[in-house]
């Protein structure tokens, strides 16, 4: 091999950096990892918060109840999955596939929420006192949904995502409904207006937050 | 995929796993095995001979920065052409596009597909190709010139493989319509 038909400067450039790397791993193998991580750290924050069933447990079926919470735990892995595997060059998912999981993650939320407010009303929300739940709720998605979107986001940023903010929106999305499919089994208020503004707003709000996280770091790596 | 690209590929993919491992010459045998593809690729985005290669450097410097991200034994070329893909965009994006007037020697040597080389000269197909939507340049360069399976072509594009072959499909009536009217216009 001639240097002529390689130019110097690359050549100088690549043989100053050739160290050994390691391939990154397949995409299962990195969803094992960030459902590890997001598993302890959503018992710290269970443990933290001292969140504890919610009381009408017992009045919802199984399906409603677990049946949910398991389903929308598939999905959002699934979606941490997909954000994974977009962020690896040539892998890039169409983009009615990500579509279809975003709106499938929000809509099941959406139902989940309706199916649970008609099987119970679960605890009363008190004239006046709404805007506390939902704050106090909204803070225990936000903080059941932290380490899931941490390690999904880091895990992101470590491959080379060439579009960032898909990945970032895949991977808030993810986080989100995971941390949803926790919280369904936790929060005692069934009230829809507590659900569909608490509860789904976390999920728009980590869906931005991820879009725009990919977008900061599309604007710093790339320019 | 015929034997010839299985082999391509599984040359490439071996170049590939000696270059991660921290071999020089592994990775002066992938570029010397994608320089060529890459320019007429990158041609397709900036039309101009100087900034494609410019463009294949900072290609190259992008895909050393990356090479991590690829894992074996995945097809190398949808990896790397989608690196390509985005350090065209990116530059095009950037506003450092510079608008020459191309030279007729500054155009690389672009193939054209098989089946419409009968139809005209090679410059006014060369001409029509570059008055197509680079979307539809784009999947015929991956597929009709570069050898690429619609499933490469939709990895590389972020898209489904049955819309790659629909673009496909629709960029080679295009470009029959363009060249039966120009017949049209000269007769």
């Amino acid at each position: 091999m001639t240097t002529d038909l390689l130019l110097e400067s690359l050549r100088r450039t690549i043989s100053d950096d050739l160290a050994p790397v390691r391939p990154l791993p397949p995409v299962w193998m990195r969803v094992l990892y960030a459902v590890a991580v997001a598993t302890v750290g959503l018992a710290i924050v269970v443990a933290a918060f001292k969140l504890t069933l919610r009381p009408d447990m017992e009045q919802l079926p199984m399906w409603l109840s677990w049946g949910c919470t398991a389903l929308q735990l598939v999905v959002g892995v699934v979606l941490v999955g997909m954000a994974l595997r977009d962020a690896v060059p040539g892998n890039g998912l169409p983009a009615g596939a990500v579509t279809l999981a975003v709106i499938t993650g929000v809509v099941m939320q959406f139902v989940v929420g309706i199916a649970t407010w008609m099987h119970s009303p679960g605890v009363q929300l008190i004239k006046g006192q709404g805007l506390k739940a939902g704050m106090t709720c909204s803070t225990h998605d936000v903080a059941l949904a932290l380490p899931a979107l941490a390690i999904t986001l880091w895990l992101v940023f470590r491959a080379l995502p060439l579009r960032p903010s898909v990945a970032g929106l895949l991977g808030g999305t993810g986080a989100a409904v995971t941390a949803d499919a926790v919280n369904h089994i936790l929060c005692p208020v069934s009230d829809l207006r507590h659900v569909l503004v608490w509860h789904t707003g976390v999920i728009f709000g980590l869906m931005i937050v991820g879009w725009v996280v990919g977008k900061l770091w599309e604007r710093k790596q790339f320019g | 995929m015929g034997v010839d690209r299985i082999a391509e590929e599984e040359r490439l993919i071996a170049l590939m796993i000696g270059y991660q491992k921290g071999n020089m010459d592994d990775f002066e045998g992938l570029y010397a095995a994608l320089k060529q593809p890459l320019l007429r690729y990158l041609w397709t985005f900036v039309r101009n001979a100087t900034v494609a290669e410019d463009l294949l450097q900072d290609t190259f410097l992008q895909i050393h920065r990356a090479r991590q991200t690829y894992t074996p034994p995945r097809p190398v070329r949808p990896w790397v052409y989608a690196i390509t893909r985005h350090v065209a965009l990116m530059h095009l994006r950037s506003g450092r596009r510079r608008k020459e007037m191309l030279a007729d020697d500054q155009l690389p040597e672009v193939p054209v597909p098989p089946e419409m080389e009968k139809l005209a000269d090679r410059a006014t197909l060369h001409q029509m190709l570059s008055e197509l939507p680079r979307r539809s340049q784009e999947v015929l360069m991956l597929h009709h010139m570069l050898g690429m399976s619609f499933q490469e072509v939709g990895q590389i594009l972020g898209i489904a493989s049955g819309t790659a072959k629909v673009r496909s499909h629709r960029a080679l009536n295009a470009l029959r319509e363009r060249l039966a009217e120009n017949e049209g216009d000269e007769s």
